[in-house]
């Protein structure tokens, strides 16, 4: 199953995603994408208007383009995904640094999707760290 | 995405005995079609994705538990990302803190491995207002 994790550029969240055998949406394969696939519109990171509309159906022309920008990324993901985990309390150099209000809106964008959701909480010890992986174990082997 | 390449971040565990060099070593004596780069928090690995794949398949035999990989957008060498070539790391940052909290995820697969059950965290609860007019002396 294809589950979205958030922050979607974690290696934590990924790596364990995958060795439950399921596949991780991430924000790596879609930068990957973007300057790989696409002819080269707007070198070095072939960011073109496209983007810029596909921002809009998430969030409106007032709200700031880090917001859109952001969502013109993980939009597209949220709609794909079966499942998701979402990690919380994470310090504040963790994930996506610089809008709480983009990770408000994924988490809203989750919720209207209807799919299921495992919230776990960052861990800042190793009985917290054994608590993340049991209950993401648990969740993922329930998904098959 | 590229349907043939895909690079790899592979990381160890601050608590693991496995060096960088170890990593490195391991995959040139597999002897796949792959490159490979030494780094500092593990390797940089590249190459066709099934292959890559069954290397880091093989690859967590060493220490199944500390060894952590994901997804690199960029290929090995990039001049927007490579250092070499002056290129930015803006995703570095989550890296060295994410690497700072490897050895805790170890411990609980190591846990999950031994059968074990997650401990309910304790939450902390809102304080009734009853009982927060008691603190203050407000009755």
């Amino acid at each position: 199953m294809k589950v979205f994790i958030d922050p979607p550029n974690s290696l934590i969240l990924f790596d364990l995603v995958e060795r439950s055998g399921h596949e991780p949406l991430s924000t790596m394969a879609l930068i990957q994408e973007k300057i790989e696939n696409t002819e080269i519109d707007m070198p070095p990171m072939n960011v073109s208007p496209d983007d810029v509309m596909k921002g809009l159906k998430y969030a409106g022309i007032e709200v700031p383009s880090g917001v859109r920008g952001r969502l013109a990324l993980w939009g597209p993901m949220i709609e794909e995904a079966e499942a998701a985990i979402i990690m919380e309390d994470c310090p504040y150099g963790f994930g996506c640094v610089g809008c709480h209000r983009t990770t408000l809106m994924v988490r809203y964008l989750i919720k209207k999707k209807g799919i299921p959701v495992l919230n776990v909480n960052y861990p800042n010890d190793e009985e917290e760290g054994k608590e993340l992986v049991i209950k993401m174990k648990e969740f993922l082997e329930g998904l098959k | 995405m590229s349907a043939e390449r895909e690079t790899r971040i592979i990381m160890i565990s601050p608590s693991s005995d496995i060096t960088p060099d170890q990593i490195v070593r391991a995959i040139h004596a597999m002897g796949k079609s792959v490159t490979v780069k030494e780094a500092c928090y593990g390797a940089v690995l590249e190459g066709k994705r099934e292959i890559v794949r069954d290397v880091v398949t093989e690859l967590r035999k060493l220490d199944k538990n500390a060894i952590f990989t994901k997804v690199r957008a960029y290929c090995a060498g990039d001049p927007r990302r490579c250092r070499a070539h002056h290129g930015t790391r803006p995703g570095f940052a989550q890296l060295e803190m994410e690497w700072g909290d490897l050895w805790k995820i170890q411990h609980g697969l190591e846990c999950a491995d031994r059968g074990e059950k997650a401990n309910e965290r304790k939450t902390v609860k809102k304080l009734p207002i009853d009982e927060f007019k008691k603190i203050c002396e407000v009755k």
